[in-house]
């Protein structure tokens, strides 16, 4: 195999413990995992001389995202491979490649691990029983999971830029309308189609097309969010296979090549989110479009994650295809509808399609099959799912509005 | 009635703030370096990664940045929807959450945001006094 060679890329150049370690129970009160990492990032980085505001990549067993956030970083290449006791010396290896690659100069390989003041805390040590500080602090005022949250965003959006509840809703309905052009669509109607292509299937009694009214009727979940603006919850997986130039050239499937890739954060709890309207897909998706050498203007559709409404909207514009506080427009104005100038979610999406809760696998088998050629294979669309596109931009988002991944994919013409 | 509702969990790191919301007051911490505010607790400065920081007593008072109105909740919260939670813009710098109080959650087109807003506590048990906030008039 004719990899680059990493050899030499990358070197240790300081090493650092926490402050605390050992039997902390000695010294009276408990150290909490999080304050060994940050002892330690604060260690190194003295003894380096690398300021901690330098730090690119953040690399840990699961900590990671945490870790940037309290430390008041951004990061753009995040890991959190975690697989056991030689977690570390992986990370040093993904660390490597990252930085002969160019992605990133400076990673920091972070570890804490109050294994014995949080024993017995729920088995193996390991920091079980500390909650992130952040959380301590709006563990008390009444959340409840993902829609309770991006409300927040969807009210100051419209704030601020004069954008309606209505004028999202347009986002549920032309997402159902992609839906209607797929049989696999948990939302995907009507009878008389349902009962060609659904086979034993019972036809959901709640899909088929909606109206703008139906979105601002249903039922509210956390105002302005009603449940047509939030994504389904279903069962759901899926799975794509990479592989180099010359293997992808000598399958019998179509190639769709990664022109461009990039991930970014802005936070882990939205009470740090700085601008509620604005995700860290503006960073991501500007790397992923310069390693491509392409832009927004070049895509031909896009693959979106619509956890919410809002979610999209906000998405198209971090992402470059609509003006800032105009995403919904795409919608509105029928750009991202089956025929329109940008289609987007061309499955049906998350609101219409499946969600299962980390929907990013979806967005990624989607964008495949419409670049390849294969959106109508006769398994997954009927007439007019297809598109002809050859670029497309896929923006998946985690967390609340906290974490992005952005990819730029292209077929050959 | 007992405080049916979750209670903050506390630590070395925000230990300060309860102690002074147990006498009403807002403490916050701060840099000593760099001067800047900071919320939620930290062990490092987020601005300039210092970590001598202090606390001082911040004013109780700011503006409403956004909020949701919650129709669905579980636990205490349950009994209470729909409800109004928030972020505030303390006047201070830094941002803290909340549920809101002296709007009506039936009419959400009517609440401003930019709203100015004042800080109450509530005595959850012995140990915490939960801040609240609250829209007051111009």
């Amino acid at each position: 195999m004719a990899a680059t060679n990493l050899s030499m890329g990358a070197a240790i150049v300081g090493a650092a413990e926490s402050n605390e370690i050992g039997y902390p129970e000695e010294r009276g009160d408990k150290v909490t995992s999080l304050q060994h990492h940050i002892q330690a990032i604060k260690n190194v980085s003295d003894y380096t001389g690398i300021p901690i505001s330098d730090i690119e990549g953040v690399f840990s067993t699961g900590w990671s995202v945490e870790l940037a956030e309290h430390l008041g970083i951004r990061p753009h290449y995040i890991d959190t491979t975690s697989v056991g006791g030689c977690s570390f010396e992986i990370h040093v290896h993904h660390a490597l490649a990252a930085i002969a690659s160019g992605i990133i100069d400076v990673a920091v390989v972070s570890h804490g691990e109050a294994g014995w003041s949080y024993r017995g805390a729920g088995g193996g040590g390991g920091g079980r029983g500390e909650m992130s500080p952040g959380a301590e602090m709006t563990m008390a005022y009444g959340t409840f999971g993902a829609p309770s949250q991006y409300a927040h965003a969807m009210v100051r959006h419209m704030h601020q830029y004069g954008s309606t509840v209505e004028d999202f809703a347009h986002i549920s309905v032309v997402t159902r309308e992609w839906a209607q052009k797929n049989p696999r669509a948990l939302m995907f109607a009507d009878a008389s189609q349902a009962e060609v292509k659904l086979g034993e299937r019972t036809p959901n009694p709640f899909g088929g097309p909606i109206t703008v009214q139906d979105v601002l009727d249903a039922r509210i979940i956390a105002w302005p969010l009603t449940l047509f603006h939030c994504c389904l919850v279903t069962d759901h997986g899926g799975a794509v296979i990479v592989a180099r130039p010359e293997i992808a050239r000598s399958l019998r499937t179509n190639p769709v090549w990664i022109a461009g890739a990039a991930e970014s954060m802005a936070h882990q709890n939205m009470l740090e989110m700085d601008d509620f309207t604005a995700t860290s897909a503006a960073r991501s998706s500007a790397i992923a479009y310069e390693m491509a050498g392409l832009g927004p203007q070049d895509m031909d559709m896009a693959m979106i994650y619509d956890s919410f409404t809002v979610t999209a909207a906000i998405t198209a514009e971090m992402l470059g295809l609509a003006p800032r506080g105009q995403g919904y427009r795409l919608w509105k104005d029928g750009d991202a509808a089956p025929g329109g100038r940008l289609p987007i979610n061309t499955n049906g999406g998350g609101l219409s399609f499946n969600h299962s809760g980390m929907y990013g696998m979806q967005l990624l088998v989607e964008a495949y099959r419409q670049l390849s050629g294969t959106a109508e294979d006769g398994i997954n669309g009927i007439e007019g799912k297809q598109t002809d596109s050859h670029t497309c931009v896929v923006n998946g988002t985690g967390g609340t509005l906290s974490t992005t991944g952005t990819l730029v994919l292209v077929s050959d013409d | 009635m007992a405080y049916n509702k979750p209670i903050p969990r506390k630590g070395q790191h925000n230990q300060p703030f309860w102690d002074g919301a147990k006498e009403g007051k807002l403490m916050l911490p701060r840099c000593t370096l760099c001067g800047k505010v900071h919320w939620y607790p930290r062990l490092i400065c987020p601005s300039c990664h210092s970590t001598d920081l202090e606390w001082i007593e911040g004013s109780g008072e700011g503006r409403l940045h956004t909020f949701a109105v919650q129709h669905r909740a579980f636990g205490g919260w349950a009994e209470e929807v729909p409800y109004v939670t928030a972020y505030i813009d303390l006047n201070e710098g830094d941002r803290m959450m909340t549920v809101l109080r002296g709007v009506d959650p039936n009419k959400p087109e009517d609440i401003k945001i930019g709203a100015k807003v004042k800080v109450e506590f509530d005595q959850a048990d012995d140990d915490t006094h939960i801040p609240f906030w609250r829209v007051v008039e111009e």
